[in-house]
């Protein structure tokens, strides 16, 4: 009933704020956006009783956006973030499972961003959700729901935030399982002095820390932690492209706050005491290079401790060095003196384990995007991807060895004639993908073949665009043969003297595995945009998907269609006449 | 008589002073990488004691690690070492965070920095050895018991295809997308389970956000392999109203054999490999020269 007022309430704001945009005086402008969307899930299945797909979206989302910026002198604006929906959906990290949150756990749900940046010259305060990226090393993934704010006063920078990135969920067994989480409070804090272009040098520190008795039960996999992160931050930006990047950064983290504190362990007083779970460890990130209208150089390397772990960024990888070398450049000029050929390529390498914790893995990066346009009609584009990992396999008498090798070819021919242009467009894509066995140290290969044909006819007096294409896929290996042949048509149209917008899209796929019968399965999509005022869009999309499995699955000829209603009012803030 | 009482007090002191302590160490030959670790989990060592005659004086444990030859690279400390009461009508069993209290042991060398910036010991095969002993003067009341155990690090999967940032044909995309990732390491059996999720980016989000709090488009679990073709069944028209390629992010879970994660003092505790963005355009490869 709440939901039902908010929304009510919600919708007659957004319909009705169009007719007080009028008396917006001269000292206030207002842009962005807010809106309101629902989105509407179905699934239905197969014989009846049958499980074997599971629904993909939620049942029904509501989900609100409010994002005005209100400027009301050249110095002062205001800027709202606020975006959320009326139901968790958390399947990763640790609100997974949760479906009643009070308003603490609604509030720091990931899913919903509370924000308001009220900013005066250089200076902003920064209240609610913030998303807020100190540097590659230090924080930058996770949202906080606290306080700070963000000083340039000419060419210094201070900045600080403090506040809560999660609180404690209790772990539950259910179904469905809720994982739990630990309350977890943050803050960040930088100085440095930047001069836009130039030069950028900054120390950040930021901490995240558990509570312990936040959660109770407490969570089954996870352990209360707390880290600490001190980074120096070096950019140097010299004349004709060239720049430097750095930052060196150093970790105290503790794994586990429920072990015991030891007088011998790493610690950093007053911010971080030394538990026998606490490490530290240090990073280095550094790029050098230069950039060009026509040609781009650069190498980089990043390296990371095997201890290394920040709150800032909870998946890093740690114990690894990356180097690549990447390159772009612009070659072969055509008559009006642009070029013809673009160039962007990449070569690298990673290796794990750096610290002789683990066993030691190396990875051969390769990249190459060659496009070509060799005249008006006719364009080439070519690109080769390879990924190799290799590593010992412990007490296995074999070493991993798995290298993957994707090649594309992608011509496109076009011409037209006074009424419509034609374009041909082919691609073929070979990948093969090799795996050792780590047992008896046989390779694998696992080759896929797809090749497709698009044709897109454009009209140059009618509002309709169609395309059509066919493609082909094919992928091979020992004991599975998968083979996919769909065709697809497309259309995009304007009406009701361009405010009414629709594309649609209408699919079908054959598919084939091994010997058993074809599955079959249909998309039809359509996405209806309407201009109601200048301000004010109703954005409409609908899809179907029916799947029919062949004999490949018990029981045999088992179906579903799913379907997805996702529809919304957005109106636009513009007070500019 | 009183000679009788006297042979039997006699008697009783030597079992006592000089008691022998029978002791059965169990210890997990692969146990988790991160010693810290080993406390939490009983499951991975167990030391059984129980007294020859049926009596078990108080005692402590020694314990030292060493290498495969022999070399001792840590112990505990034995002065601050806890004394334990034996359970004269039973068996006495402690585990790691009994006998191997890490605030109280002492580590050498590259095995002490290795400890302090990863918590791991570097990956080998090492011995462990523990022998009850007398509290006061650490005279030894059994036999030392070892067990030999393998050490290293689980490294989670890099994700390899499609690789960070890509953009993918969204024709081709529609039809099948191809992820690949390494295994992980070491690959030992029982063979992990991979669970693969693919994440929807919503306009409004960041990458991270939409994967914390998204129900995924894709939520796969395959046994031992690291190749998926997903046919993804979905319509890949823009979800922006200019057009720009939706966005997607990826990301692998390794379970062990009981569906748990696989590490869970790394990262984010959810044995989560590093996720990555990719995006689908529908338009790549068609642009119309007008």
């Amino acid at each position: 009933m709440t939901r039902k007022k908010i929304i009510t309430g919600f919708l007659f704001f957004l319909l009705t704020n169009n007719l007080c945009a009028q008396d917006v005086k001269d000292w206030l402008s207002v842009s962005g956006t807010m809106g309101v969307s629902y989105e509407g899930y179905g699934l239905s299945r197969s014989p009846s009783g049958w499980t074997g797909y599971t629904a993909r979206r939620p049942w029904n989302q509501v989900r609100f956006n409010f994002t005005p910026v209100f400027k009301f002198n050249k110095d002062f604006s205001l800027p709202f973030n606020f975006n959320f929906a009326a139901i968790p959906t958390n399947f990763a990290g640790p609100y997974a499972g949760l479906k009643n949150q009070n308003l603490g756990q609604f509030i720091t749900n990931p899913m919903n961003s509370f924000g308001l940046n009220p900013k005066y010259k250089w200076a902003e305060l920064q209240l609610g959700t913030q998303y807020l990226k100190y540097s590659e090393l230090s924080t930058g993934d996770i949202g906080i729901f606290g306080i700070g704010f963000d000083l340039k006063p000419k060419t210094y920078r201070i900045k600080f935030f403090t506040g809560v990135s999660q609180q404690g969920v209790n772990y539950l067994l259910g179904p469905p399982t809720v994982t739990g989480a630990f309350k977890r409070s943050n803050w960040m804090f930088q100085v440095g002095k930047e001069k836009e272009g130039v030069y950028n040098v900054a120390i950040n520190v930021a901490k995240g820390k558990d509570v312990p008795s936040s959660a109770n039960p407490v969570p089954l996999t996870l352990k209360p932690q707390e880290g600490f992160v001190m980074s120096l931050v070096t950019d140097i930006f010299f004349k004709k492209g060239w720049y430097f990047k750095s930052e060196a950064a150093r970790s105290i983290f503790t794994k586990d706050l429920t072990t015991a504190l030891s007088p011998a362990a790493n610690e950093f007083k007053p911010f971080i005491d030394g538990h026998t779970s606490t490490v530290t460890d240090f990073a280095v990130n550094g790029a050098i290079g230069k950039k060009s209208k026509n040609f781009d150089i650069g190498v980089s390397t990043k390296y990371l401790g095997a201890g290394f772990q920040t709150t800032g960024y909870p998946f890093l990888q740690p114990d690894r060095l990356d180097y690549t070398l990447n390159t772009r450049f612009n070659a072969w000029k055509n008559k009006s003196n642009s070029y013809k050929m673009n160039v962007v390529a990449s070569v690298g390498q990673r290796v794990n384990n750096v610290s002789n914790t683990a066993l030691k893995a190396k990875q051969f990066i390769g990249n190459l995007n060659w496009f070509t346009q060799f005249n008006d009609n006719f364009s080439l584009n070519v690109n080769y991807n390879n990924f190799g990992f290799e590593s010992a396999s412990g007490i296995n008498p074999y070493g991993i060895k798995n290298v993957s090798n994707d090649l594309g070819i992608n011509p496109t021919y076009n011409w037209s004639n006074t009424k419509m242009n034609h374009l041909i467009s082919m691609s073929y894509n070979y990948s093969i993908y090799d795996e050792r066995d780590v047992m008896t140290g046989n390779t694998t290969s696992n080759n896929t073949h797809t090749a497709l044909l698009t044709y897109v006819p454009t009209f140059f007096e009618k509002d309709v665009s169609p395309d059509f294409s066919i493609l082909y896929f094919k992928n091979d290996v020992p004991l599975a043969k998968i083979q996919m042949t769909t065709i697809s048509s497309g259309l995009s149209m304007e009406a009701a003297k361009k405010k009414l917008r629709l594309r649609g899209q209408l699919q079908y796929t054959i598919g084939k595995l091994n010997a058993f019968s074809n599955n079959n399965n249909l998309i039809a999509s359509c996405n209806v945009d309407f201009k109601i005022t200048k301000k004010l869009t109703w954005n409409t999309f609908l899809t179907t998907n029916y799947f029919k499995y062949g004999n490949e699955i018990v029981p045999n000829g088992a179906n579903y269609v799913e379907t997805t209603s996702r529809t919304g009012f957005q109106y636009r803030f513009d007070t500019k006449k | 008589m009183k000679k009788i009482y006297a042979i039997l007090i006699a008697l009783f002191v030597f079992l006592v002073t000089d008691a022998q302590i029978i002791s059965t160490l169990v210890l997990s030959t692969q146990p988790p990488a991160q010693l810290s670790e080993w406390g939490n989990r009983k499951e991975v060592l167990t030391l059984i004691i129980r007294g020859q005659a049926g009596f078990v004086p108080n005692f402590k444990v020694k314990a030292e690690i060493s290498t495969s030859d022999g070399t001792v690279i840590g112990f505990v400390d034995l002065a601050r070492a806890p004394i334990f009461t034996g359970n004269s009508a039973g068996n006495t069993i402690l585990y790691a965070a009994d006998v191997l209290p890490l605030e109280l042991m002492q580590f050498s060398g590259k095995y002490k920095t290795s400890l302090q910036r990863t918590g791991k010991l570097p990956a080998d095969n090492y011995i462990l050895c523990l022998q009850p002993v007398r509290p006061d003067d650490f005279f030894p009341l059994g036999e030392k018991q070892c067990k030999t155990f393998y050490m290293a690090t689980t490294q989670l999967p890099i994700l390899l295809k499609p690789y960070n940032e890509e953009v993918l044909d969204g024709k081709i995309a529609q039809t099948a997308i191809t992820f690949r990732w390494s295994p992980v390491v070491p690959n030992s059996l029982p063979l992990a389970t991979y669970r693969l999720q693919v994440f929807e980016i919503l306009p409004t989000q960041s990458p991270v956000q939409a994967l914390r709090s998204n129900q995924p488009l894709l939520d796969k679990e395959v046994k031992g392999t690291t190749q998926l073709i997903w046919q993804p069944q979905l319509s890949f028209i823009p979800i922006n109203d200019n057009n720009s390629p939706n966005k997607y992010i990826w990301t692998i879970q390794t379970l062990d054999n009981n569906g748990n994660p696989i590490t869970q003092t790394d990262g984010s505790g959810e044995a989560r490999s590093e996720p990555i963005i990719f995006f689908v355009d529908l338009t790549k490869g068609v642009k119309v020269k007008n």
